[in-house]
């Protein structure tokens, strides 16, 4: 369902130097399949969910999702592959204050080939326990109460992927777990791939795969490879 | 969920900044509508009232426009008078022979006619030099009668040129006493409604709601029957029967009096949308009887002095006097009413403020109503005053003719138009600041939007999608901008509507729009169909059109910003 072969992704500094951020040789997800993908802050997560989702273009590579091969096309047509095939939390919620939860869930389908329906925005939002606040807008909802109407945003226009960018890294721990089964539950419910990247073990606990970025990813390998040389060559010296 | 609702919520959101951005623009439009309709609506107005079917107005001489503002529009201070035979001046000899009869010079003429009757029947008996005499004085008789026929009794100095003249006399005004509202008496004759039109191309003429236009003389009424405009019998709520008493001079002046004779209104004429609705008219018969309005002479023994010929007794019709003591016995005969008595006032005495005249039609090229103005005001006119004695020499003698279109449009050219380009400028730049504040408003808002847009991107929207959401909020600020400002705008013309009315006479009200500009000056230089070219396009529906490409003009550069907004740098602010 998802496959990345030889994604490489370098940002250039403003000195102009280059500095490569991604290159991870294969990665594959099958359909409805729920993997964490952990790893410290700044190995690259979140830039590998954007190229996953087609918001960047890596400098070489190929990301296929659902088969079709993302990186061929225009950022156009990637916008519109996004609309129709992915959804995505966010660790920040991103929810729209100006709009209600419902039309915060309505706006999740608003982009893509299907019509936006309130119906199914009233639904998702029932499941993931909101049915009563739909008219609220996010500043009146608690942080749990805004990433449940994400977890729903996400799913609305029925994605074969969801991204969960550290869903929970801004929710109590009391909450963590509930967040992460509740995302669980309705991916599974809907059928959707699960990919969700973490810095926290609690929460790849509860996922059967867990993946380490920095297995995946040469990049952070060499600079641990290069961290544990320098601090080798400290200690013979 | 579409564009327009995505970006309304924006607008929502931000909602205190939103409404003053919106109330400010308003109040850009609400001006620009104001002074366009007003300007539009008061000068459609000036031009239509222009073609009353004459071209040429002769009047004191002095300031043209001020005699313009005065005989067509009712507007401004009262002016000069002139001689009523400047009047005569424009009619055939029949008119001229009537009117002649009521004059001083006529009476005194036909009193030594009688003496030198008397005088030669007595010298005819005597034989000799009496009857030297006698032939003498009957040759001195005859060439005296002869060189005042040859004046007065031959068909105007202009009449050959003229196929209709109207003289109109200004000064008094009619005072509601219970709303306190003045109106403009116009006094004239029943020529200015039997022969002026309202549309020179339709020849429609004045048409009366109730009554009839008044007579020369009544048989009831005598001299004394008026007939109102709709405004004015609408406001002071006059019907047919009442009884007006003009004030003399401006009511706002100390000297000003209310004039004891009164008129009865015998005709209220149909709305003309034109000052004519707030003017009374009098009988002009009338109006030279009234106190103060004769010029005194010197030798006032003949005054008082019946000379018409269909009248007995210095009365009007046989029927108004048998009107006038029907009901009574022989044995209690009353004096007929003194003011049905037949007796004009004496040319002499008499003065008009402006006469109206329409050039000969046998004049395609329209060469007379530039031929006859420089003669008139060259003088010629006062060649036709040395008639009779008898005629006040403080009279106002100097005439100015003019052309009335000329006049108005002058005025346009001069104060109106650079008036109205130095308001719609203001008000543009009121727009303008408005359009800015909208600018800024989105602009302002952009740093803490960058994170929604991301998200917005980050579902699928596309850069345009997200571009177009930002125009599409500049131009709904702009046109509830422009909606608001353009209700509120012809709310304003509807309140200023009174006092418009009152300093133009002109009506305004709230669905008076602004007059439409043809299609072929608009596109100028682009040759049209004729259907299309004949069309016209008010500018008010050009404001909101305008407002749409000033809203995409400012909402650019937000939008801008927005497509370029970098999604993976803004997702996590």
């Amino acid at each position: 369902m998802l496959k990345l072969v030889d994604i490489k992704k370098t940002y250039t500094q403003p000195d102009g130097s280059s500095v490569p951020i991604l290159d991870v040789p294969s990665f594959e997800m099958s359909a409805g399949e729920q993997v964490a993908l952990i790893g410290p802050s700044g190995c690259g997560k979140t830039t590998l969910l954007h190229t996953i989702a087609g918001i960047i273009k890596p400098d070489s590579g190929t990301v296929t999702l659902d088969g079709v091969e993302l990186t061929r096309y225009t950022e156009a047509a990637r916008d519109r592959i996004r609309a129709d095939k992915i959804g995505y939390v966010f660790q920040t919620f991103n929810l729209l204050p100006a709009f209600s939860a419902l039309e915060n869930v309505v706006l999740g389908m608003s982009f893509g080939k299907r019509p936006a329906s309130k119906t199914r925005a009233t639904e998702l939002l029932d499941q993931v326990g909101l049915g009563h606040r739909v008219h609220n807008k996010p500043p009146a909802m608690s942080v749990g109460e805004q990433q449940r109407v994400a977890v729903a945003r996400a799913l609305a226009n029925r994605p074969a992927l969801l991204l969960a960018d550290e869903p929970t890294a801004n929710v109590d721990p009391a909450n963590q777990r509930a967040i992460v089964q509740l995302i669980r539950d309705r991916c599974r419910e809907e059928n959707v791939a699960l990919l969700m990247v973490t810095h926290s073990m609690e929460v790849a606990d509860q996922f059967d795969r867990v993946d380490q970025l920095a297995e995946l990813n040469r990049v952070v390998a060499d600079a641990r490879a290069a961290a544990t040389s320098d601090e080798n060559a400290e200690a013979n010296a | 969920m579409n564009v327009l609702k995505i970006a309304w919520r924006s607008i929502q959101h931000r909602g205190l900044g939103s409404l003053l951005t919106v109330i400010s623009m308003a109040l850009g439009v609400m001006m620009v509508v104001a002074v366009l309709t007003i300007h539009g609506v008061v000068s459609q107005s000036f031009k239509n009232n222009n073609s009353f079917g004459y071209n040429i107005l002769v009047g004191a001489r002095g300031g043209g426009l001020q005699l313009t503002l005065n005989t067509v529009y009712y507007l401004s201070k009262p002016v000069e008078n002139i001689p009523y035979e400047y009047y005569l001046a424009f009619c055939d000899a029949e008119t001229r022979q009537r009117e002649l009869k009521h004059s001083i010079a006529n009476i005194a003429r036909e009193h030594e006619a009688q003496t030198l009757a008397l005088a030669t029947s007595g010298f005819a008996n005597a034989g000799g030099l009496a009857n030297i005499l006698t032939t003498e004085l009957t040759k001195a008789s005859f060439s005296y009668q002869q060189d005042a026929s040859t004046k007065i009794e031959q068909a105007g100095l202009y009449k050959r040129y003229t196929d209709i003249a109207v003289p109109i006399c200004l000064g008094d005004y009619y005072v509601d006493e219970a709303t306190g509202a003045a109106f403009r008496c116009v006094g004239t004759k029943p020529d200015f409604f039997d022969k002026l039109v309202l549309d020179v191309d339709t020849e429609e003429k004045f048409s009366f709601s109730e009554g009839r236009a008044f007579k020369e003389f009544g048989p009831d009424l005598g001299y004394y029957e008026c007939v109102v405009g709709a405004v004015v019998a609408k406001r002071c709520g006059l019907k047919l029967g009442d009884v007006l008493q003009p004030t003399h001079g401006d009511p706002t002046s100390a000297g000003a009096h209310i004039h004891e004779q009164g008129f009865t209104i015998v005709g209220i004429i149909d709305r003309t949308g034109t000052p004519h609705d707030r003017a009374v008219f009098l009988n002009m018969e009338g109006f030279f009887l009234m106190e103060d309005h004769a010029k005194p002479v010197e030798d006032d023994s003949l005054l008082g002095v019946n000379n018409d010929d269909d009248s007995d007794e210095g009365y009007g019709t046989d029927e108004a006097q048998s009107d006038a003591t029907a009901g009574s016995d022989s044995s209690d005969l009353q004096e007929p009413d003194p003011s049905l008595k037949r007796i004009p006032l004496p040319i002499e005495q008499r003065e008009v403020t402006s006469i109206l005249v329409r050039t000969s039609r046998d004049d395609p090229y329209g060469t007379l109503a530039t031929f006859l103005p420089p003669q008139i005001n060259q003088g010629d006119l006062e060649t036709v005053l040395d008639w009779s004695p008898y005629r006040p020499e403080r009279s106002q003698k100097a005439a100015q003719a003019v052309n009335p279109i000329e006049q108005i449009t002058s005025l346009f050219q001069v104060f109106v138009d650079p008036i109205r380009w130095l308001l719609l400028g203001l008000t543009l730049l009121i727009c303008i600041v408005s359009a800015i504040s909208i600018l800024v408003g989105i602009y302002n808002s952009m740093s803490q939007r960058t994170g929604e847009i991301a998200v917005m991107r980050a579902l699928g929207a596309g850069r345009w999608k997200v571009m177009s959401i930002m125009l599409c909020e500049s131009i709904l600020l702009a046109v509830a901008g422009g909606v608001i400002g353009w209700f509120a705008g012809h709310t304003l013309n509807a309140a200023l509507g009174p006092i418009v009315e009152s300093r133009t006479g002109v009506s305004l009200g709230f669905f008076d729009f602004a007059p439409g500009i043809p299609l072929a000056y608009l596109m100028n230089g682009v040759s049209l169909p004729e259907g299309l070219a004949r069309l016209s396009v008010s500018p008010e529906l050009l404001i909101i059109p305008g407002l749409i490409l000033v809203a995409v003009f400012v909402g650019i550069y937000p939008a801008i910003t927005a497509y370029r907004t970098d999604v993976s740098k803004s997702l996590g602010k």
